[in-house]
């Protein structure tokens, strides 16, 4: 998270490119990009072509909300609202199309579980590797639903605080703290196999 | 329930998940991002501009044909004014079988 001051320079490359400013523009997306990327990644399941692509299309819209960018909160929890809604657009329109796709797999004849295991794109080899935690995690992280999943990532990647993490999922603080809760609960579940293995 | 976790810190993950989930940061953007992006950005304004470029291109082209006809129908002479008359023709001939004679008097022929 940034400082006071930094927050002060974010607004100031902002005013810069509302006027149409690429310096600035390409100053702000090097000073985030990793938030937004990260963001992106880890809320896809994932890196790859879809990831890099959404990343850049949340700093095209940056680039197209500067001229009416008013400075209401900080910056990042702005820039986090954009990416918030992007994503949950582009993770339901993934949905619809895999479940289109696993329909007609099923049509088909093809075995189900095999287009499950192409869909996520894991073997078994990889199971077997030294990153087996870490892709537990992820695995755990991508099946808790789309809410969940975000203020997780919001609260432990990005440090926020449940009062930004409600302003950028759009909801009340109670409404968070009830997704944590659930999303904690789930999470538990997931890794129970593997507490203590991070020690 | 929760009110109570709430109150009594359990608002986040506990730190068990929190040590988990450090063990998967997420991944940062490949060093071509920023590059990337501005460049997507450059194409997007170019394609925007290229319609309104070609609907100027069109607009001056057609402006410019308007006005080279108009100072082409101002300054073409008027061919109707340009009638010879027999007598302007035979004093041409005249001129030239005169000049003609001249020369050949000083040739001494």
């Amino acid at each position: 998270m940034g400082t006071g001051q930094e927050e002060t320079r974010d607004e100031d490359l902002m005013a810069l490119i509302a006027t149409g400013d690429e310096e600035a523009f390409r100053q702000l997306v090097e000073r985030h990009q990793d938030r937004v990327y990260g963001t992106v990644a880890k809320m896809l399941g994932g890196t790859g072509p879809d990831v890099e692509e959404l990343a850049q299309e949340i700093f095209l819209r940056v680039w197209r909300a500067a001229p009416k960018y008013e400075v209401k909160a900080k910056f990042t929890t702005w820039l986090m609202t954009i990416t918030r809604n992007l994503v949950f657009t582009f993770v339901e329109s993934r949905r619809s199309r895999r479940h289109e796709w696993q329909r007609k797999a099923e049509e088909d004849g093809e075995d189900l579980e095999l287009a499950r295991e192409a869909s996520s794109g894991r073997t078994a080899a990889d199971e077997l590797s030294g990153k087996e935690l870490a892709e537990a995690v992820d695995r755990a992280c991508a099946e808790l639903p789309n809410g969940q999943r975000m203020v997780v990532h919001l609260r432990q990647y990005e440090g926020m605080e449940f009062e930004e993490i409600a302003q950028v999922m759009g909801m009340s603080l109670t409404a968070v703290k009830a997704l944590m809760f659930r999303a904690r609960g789930n999470l538990r579940e997931k890794l129970s196999g593997y507490f203590g293995a991070s020690n | 329930m929760s009110k109570n976790r709430h109150e009594q810190g359990e608002e986040g993950l506990g730190r068990e998940l929190e040590r988990l989930l450090a063990s998967a940061p997420p991944p940062k953007a490949p060093a071509w991002f920023a590059a990337k992006t501005l460049a997507r950005l450059r194409a997007e304004k170019a394609e925007k501009r290229g319609p309104w470029l070609r609907i100027f291109q069109w607009r001056w082209l057609a402006a410019g044909l308007g006005v080279a006809l108009l100072i082409l129908g101002i300054t073409r002479p008027d061919r109707s004014s340009l009638k010879i008359s027999d007598a302007e023709v035979y004093a041409a001939l005249h001129a030239l079988v005169q000049e003609d004679e001249e020369s050949r008097w000083w040739a001494g022929l």
